[in-house]
């Protein structure tokens, strides 16, 4: 388990230039540790910027960033280390896959570590089971497997760093509803057994309500909202004021309200709308 | 009756694999499109759709069957240099990745691109790109960067490139799936517009159910058979198979059909949320 947390941070990209832009304005942000944190906000917000800057990717240009209560740039030269403990995996990282096989590639990450060879070969056991990746693939190249299963070799070489902070940014873009659950269950499986602090960047809000705990929102450089997903949903009407949306099951219940129906508020996942409806149904007297 | 726009019958299309075998990609596909229809094809990673749609415009030939195209047999071996050029004008395509489909550094000069490489008249290309950029709502970024824009901008972007070469048909090829919801909104926004204001056949290729809801009609591929056509509430109402090929449904149509289960009386072919509402309403009586 690890603790990320913004204090103040600003980021300015060509700062002194005419092309001077202010991307992120004063942020701060504490992801809790030990749970899923899913990030959201419309193109140009600032969630890219936002993940650079935790894995040390880019340095704030005002405000610190602490890991653990470090400040991740008090030495830059041990940037690196930061890295280790900071996993990140980009958009589409399929494309990123150059090993000759499926074992090498995963084990490229920990292998950089200079990790002892048993230790290595662990973790890419562990890494490969939590992506649903079994050990008939081991040996195939990567460029042999299906999108999803290139997707997933990726991730896996992520976890298999064993970072304290995981962030995925879209790790289920462009997959149908089965690789979707594939990936985002096995993300929250990795983070269930073993308590790593995880943060996923996405567009669907769909997937959010489902597999976050807490959310975070961005907009226009600045934090717009944090707390649970299910106080952050229950405000559709600030979300879509910025861009982003809420669940249609969500809109189904709002609009259910306006009707006059008895039906609760906060309902953002299919399953807890058919709880609600039983019950609103039980406690009318049932129309069954 | 008129003859379908699109007549794809019995088609047949594989990869070869590194062992140079065949990969059967598409296995005896047959489907017609009419002119103004929007149709909306869905089906899970690897189920052959996007060779579908690549196979409209003659960027992959069918190694067997025959794709028509308004009376013209685009699979035919007599087919000149100029009638290959034709069909990429009549049949437009816009991509998933709003980034790799933009060329120039000003927008409207991208724009431009399309009708330039047809050959078109400078005055008349001046008026086409006035007129894809006002039809997508971007004119006030004529002489924007796309680099300064967000990717649901960059898509209405690279859509008004294709309307400027005044294409009877435009194939979206996941067109929405990298953009946020409010890209999302825009771009759908603007492909309804084309197709009801301006008759412009769509076929769009998605994985987003939501999407389809409001289409003519839903084509669902599997294992690269087309295995449902038909309009949307009748697709969704196969709850339970669209779920077997690991397709999705509206939250609100997953919602009846669990309730359903616990021997509600529902209607089983509600997709939407207004039509949801009703009737869950008229359960509480």
């Amino acid at each position: 388990m690890a603790e990320l947390t913004l204090k103040d941070v600003s980021y300015i990209y060509s700062a002194g230039t005419p092309f001077e832009k202010k991307a992120l304005d004063n942020v701060n942000i504490s992801f809790k540790s030990g749970v899923i944190t899913g990030l959201i906000g419309h193109t140009g917000s600032g969630k890219s910027t936002l993940v650079q800057l935790l894995n040390g990717l880019l340095e704030p240009t005002e405000g610190t960033i602490l890991l653990d209560g470090e400040d991740i740039w008090k030495n830059p030269k041990d940037i690196t280390s930061v890295r280790f403990k900071v996993g990140l995996v980009m958009q589409y990282p399929e494309y990123q896959l150059f090993e000759e096989t499926v074992r090498k590639d995963i084990a490229y990450g920990p292998t950089n570590m200079k990790l002892e060879k048993e230790e290595i070969e662990k973790r890419v056991s562990e890494a490969a089971f939590f992506c649903g990746i079994t050990d008939e693939y081991f040996d195939k190249s990567p460029f042999d497997l299906s999108g999803g299963q290139k997707r997933r070799v990726a991730i896996a070489g992520v976890m298999a760093m064993k970072p304290g902070i995981l962030i995925l940014d879209e790790p289920a873009a462009g997959l149908d509803p089965i690789g979707r659950e594939e990936i985002l269950g096995g993300i929250r499986t990795f983070q269930r057994q073993t308590g790593t602090t995880v943060i996923i960047v996405s567009h669907s809000m769909e997937d959010m309500a489902v597999y976050c705990d807490e959310i975070v929102v961005m907009n226009k450089a600045s934090v717009y909202m944090q707390g649970k997903t299910s106080d952050i949903f229950a405000q559709s009407d600030k979300l879509i004021e910025v861009g982003l949306d809420v669940p249609q099951i969500t809109h189904l219940f709002k609009k259910m309200r306006s009707m006059g129906l008895n039906v609760p508020e906060n309902v953002f996942t299919v399953d807890s709308a058919i709880k609600a409806t039983l019950l609103a149904l039980e406690k009318r007297g049932g129309a069954r | 009756m008129s003859e379908a726009f699109i007549k794809v019958e019995n088609v047949c299309f594989s990869y070869k694999d590194d062992n140079d075998e065949d990969i059967p990609v598409l296995k005896n596909v047959s489907f017609e499109i009419q002119k103004g229809e929007f149709v909306v094809v869905l089906g899970h990673n690897g189920s052959g759709k996007s060779t579908l749609a690549k196979l409209l415009n003659m960027i992959l030939a069918p190694a067997s069957g025959k794709i028509v195209i308004d009376g013209l047999d685009i699979t035919s071996d007599q087919m000149t240099d100029d009638e290959v050029y034709s069909v990429r004008q009549r049949i437009g395509m816009v991509f998933q990745n709003p980034d790799n489909q933009l060329v120039s550094s000003v927008v409207e000069e991208d724009v431009a691109f399309g009708p330039e490489n047809l050959g078109v008249e400078p005055e008349e290309i001046r008026k086409r790109v006035d007129g894809a950029l006002a039809e997508v709502g971007m004119t006030e970024f004529a002489r924007h960067s796309p680099a300064q824009l967000s990717g649901g901008q960059k898509q209405r972007v690279a859509i008004a490139g294709i309307i400027a070469m005044l294409p009877e048909c435009i194939v979206f090829d996941e067109a929405t799936s990298m953009l946020d919801p409010s890209g999302r909104k825009d771009v759908m926004r603007a492909i309804e517009k084309l197709n009801k204001e301006k008759g412009i056949t769509v076929i769009h290729i998605t994985h987003n159910m939501n999407e389809a809801v409001n289409a003519d009609r839903v084509i669902v591929i599997n294992e690269g058979h087309v295995c449902m056509n038909n309009k949307p509430k009748a697709v969704f109402s196969n709850v339970s198979k669209l779920h077997q090929i690991g397709l999705d449904v509206p939250q609100v149509t997953e919602l009846i059909y669990e309730l359903k289960k616990y021997g509600i009386t529902l209607p089983s072919d509600i997709i939407d949320i207004d039509e949801g509402a009703e009737a869950l309403a008229s359960l509480f009586g």
